[in-house]
């Protein structure tokens, strides 16, 4: 790793000492933005899967999200630009609905958890409990919110280019403040660029647990109490336990999080370079150093080596882990625990080649690794055909594939003898295809315009995402770009 | 991680390629030819950081933000 830093350091500083002064003559200066530009972009995403990691690795994964994007970029002067970036993501979840899944929808307190926070006698459901069925608490809905302000200055002959961000967002369980800046020098008559990048994500929880382990220590680790008070718990065969006995059930953690904070830094370093009239590539090398609380708080796991026990049906037991299992719900045994400390290191590469008038290819890849033990490969291509002077059809093909987390385990084959344990599908070893296609409207003289919108450009795009452990999602995003007259 | 240091100094070599001159730089400019994600894909690269645990190096975001991988 010191040998990359230290090779991709010494490049960076060579070729901007040597080529640097070959541009010093002043050229015609040009405004880096003419008109104050208004992008908007809307996405529906939709997903399911039977992998739910709310419910330790079995359940539905049913989702949708409808998101919103608004950027708008007003060049202050010739050189100074400030962009603004609002967005707002609105999902359902059946999966996180499932932080309480015995909720009834009827509450007799004023407490707008999902779960029982206060210790008061709640209405609890038992005859729809299941990781196949979705809840109606509050946590099957959400919404983001993020904003975004950045500045930039680029120099007058345009081969120095510096700005600086800062970023909010916000959910019901987690926020997040940020903020970075960056560096690009440009030399070669422009024809090789290199930048670097730094960011911090200075982030918080907000938790929410799983409801029968938040009850539990609510209910002072007590089975007549709150939450428990007049619930009937079940054994592996279906029998009603004695809460007052030996074997009954209890969570292996009696301390949930402990460090809400979750912080990332990031260090960016870029290399573009036009290799020929038709063809041009970048490099891209980022390191990520995540501390922090690593794991979700929401996410349920169940040992092999622990006994079971439930709330619901005890017909329905032998049947819980198929979809067709509709009253019965496993009480967890813990949280995921992951190490609070992550270091990733992606490596990309993009290649773009003008094949003719009609077709362009444009060409990614990335290695991914990191210290959890997870390496990925990505591979993409995109083939755009311009079927008219207006419109450009590109078709677009995805691979992707991962390793597992060491610390990944299917429902109920984590042991609780390990440190460290999930069953997030999200972290295991899976392959994904995704396909699909975008069209895309340009008008460089922006004839069509709404108010002083003149429209730039108009893009649809639609792709079908499929993985090998069964999850599969499909987007559509619509985005216009406009200049402001 | 060798193929990794060959990437990088087969980088290094690339900035000898020829000069391509401004007026040379009609196609290089065409939108298509953009070294960078397109501006439609920003959602669908927001799930891609959730349903997968790679992401970053792509000129965009690098992780933090949100509870995701």
């Amino acid at each position: 790793m010191k040998n990359i830093l230290l090779i991709t350091l010494l490049f960076t500083t060579t070729i901007i000492a040597q080529v640097q002064p070959k541009d010093s003559a002043k050229a015609y200066k040009k405004r880096v933005l003419e008109k104050m530009e208004v992008d908007f972009l809307s996405s529906y995403y939709a997903q399911d899967g039977d992998n739910a990691a709310v419910t330790g690795g079995i359940g539905t994964e049913e989702l949708t999200d409808l998101a919103t994007n608004i950027v708008v970029s007003i060049p202050l002067n010739d050189d100074d630009v400030l962009t603004i970036s609002a967005e707002i993501s609105a999902y359902t979840s059946a999966s996180s609905s499932n932080l309480d899944p015995f909720d009834s929808g009827a509450s007799n307190d004023d407490d707008d958890d999902d779960d029982d926070r206060n210790g008061n006698s709640k209405a609890i459901s038992t005859t729809t409990v299941s990781p196949w069925v979705e809840s109606s608490g509050d946590s099957k809905k959400d919404t983001w919110v993020n904003g975004n302000i950045s500045y930039s200055h680029s120099s007058d002959d345009r081969n120095k280019i510096w700005s600086a961000n800062l970023n909010f967002a916000n959910e019901y369980d987690y926020t997040s403040i940020g903020f970075g800046g960056s560096h690009t020098w440009l030399f070669n008559e422009k024809n090789t660029e290199v930048g670097i990048k730094g960011n911090v994500y200075l982030d918080t929880w907000s938790p929410k647990y799983p409801t029968e382990l938040d009850s539990y220590l609510e209910a002072d680790q007590n089975l007549n109490n709150g939450f428990f008070s007049g619930v009937d718990i079940l054994d592996q065969n279906g029998d009603i336990i004695d809460k007052d006995g030996i074997n009954v059930w209890s969570p292996l953690n009696n301390t949930l999080i402990v460090d809400k904070s979750r912080n990332t830094f990031s260090a960016s370093i870029s290399f573009s370079q036009i290799l020929s009239k038709n063809a041009q590539i970048s490099l891209f090398l980022d390191l990520i150093q995540q501390d922090g609380w690593l794991a979700s708080p929401m996410q349920r796991v169940y040992f092999g080596d622990r006994a079971n026990y439930y709330i619901g049906n005890a017909a329905s037991i032998d049947n819980y882990t198929s979809p067709t299992n509709r009253d019965v719900f496993q009480l967890a045994d813990d949280i995921e625990r992951l190490p609070d400390s992550r270091f990733k290191i992606p490596i990309g590469v993009r290649f773009n080649y003008f094949i003719n008038e009609i077709f362009v290819a444009r060409t990614y890849y990335r290695f991914y690794s990191d210290d959890w033990g997870i390496t990925s490969h990505t591979a993409e291509i995109e083939l755009p055909i311009k079927i008219s002077d207006k419109f450009t059809l590109y078709p677009y093909y995805r691979y992707y594939t991962q390793t597992a987390a060491d610390y990944f385990a299917p429902f109920e084959e984590n042991v609780s003898t390990q440190e460290f344990y999930t069953s997030d599908f999200d972290l295991s070893d899976f392959d994904a295809n995704q396909y699909g296609f975008g069209i895309k409207y340009t008008d460089i003289f922006t004839k069509l315009h709404i108010w002083k919108l003149n429209l730039k450009s108009a893009e649809l795009k639609y792709s079908h995402y499929d993985r090998s452990t069964g999850l599969a999602s499909d987007i559509i995003s619509l985005g216009f770009s406009y200049v402001f007259e | 991680m060798k193929k990794i240091i060959y990437i990088v100094l087969a980088a290094s070599f690339l900035t000898s390629c020829v000069v391509v001159k401004e007026y040379e730089k009609v196609n290089i400019n065409d939108p298509d030819m953009v070294l960078s994600s397109r501006k439609a894909n920003k959602f669908e690269t927001s799930f891609q950081a959730y349903r997968e645990s790679a992401s970053g190096a792509n000129g965009g975001k690098t992780g933090g933000g949100c509870g995701c991988n």
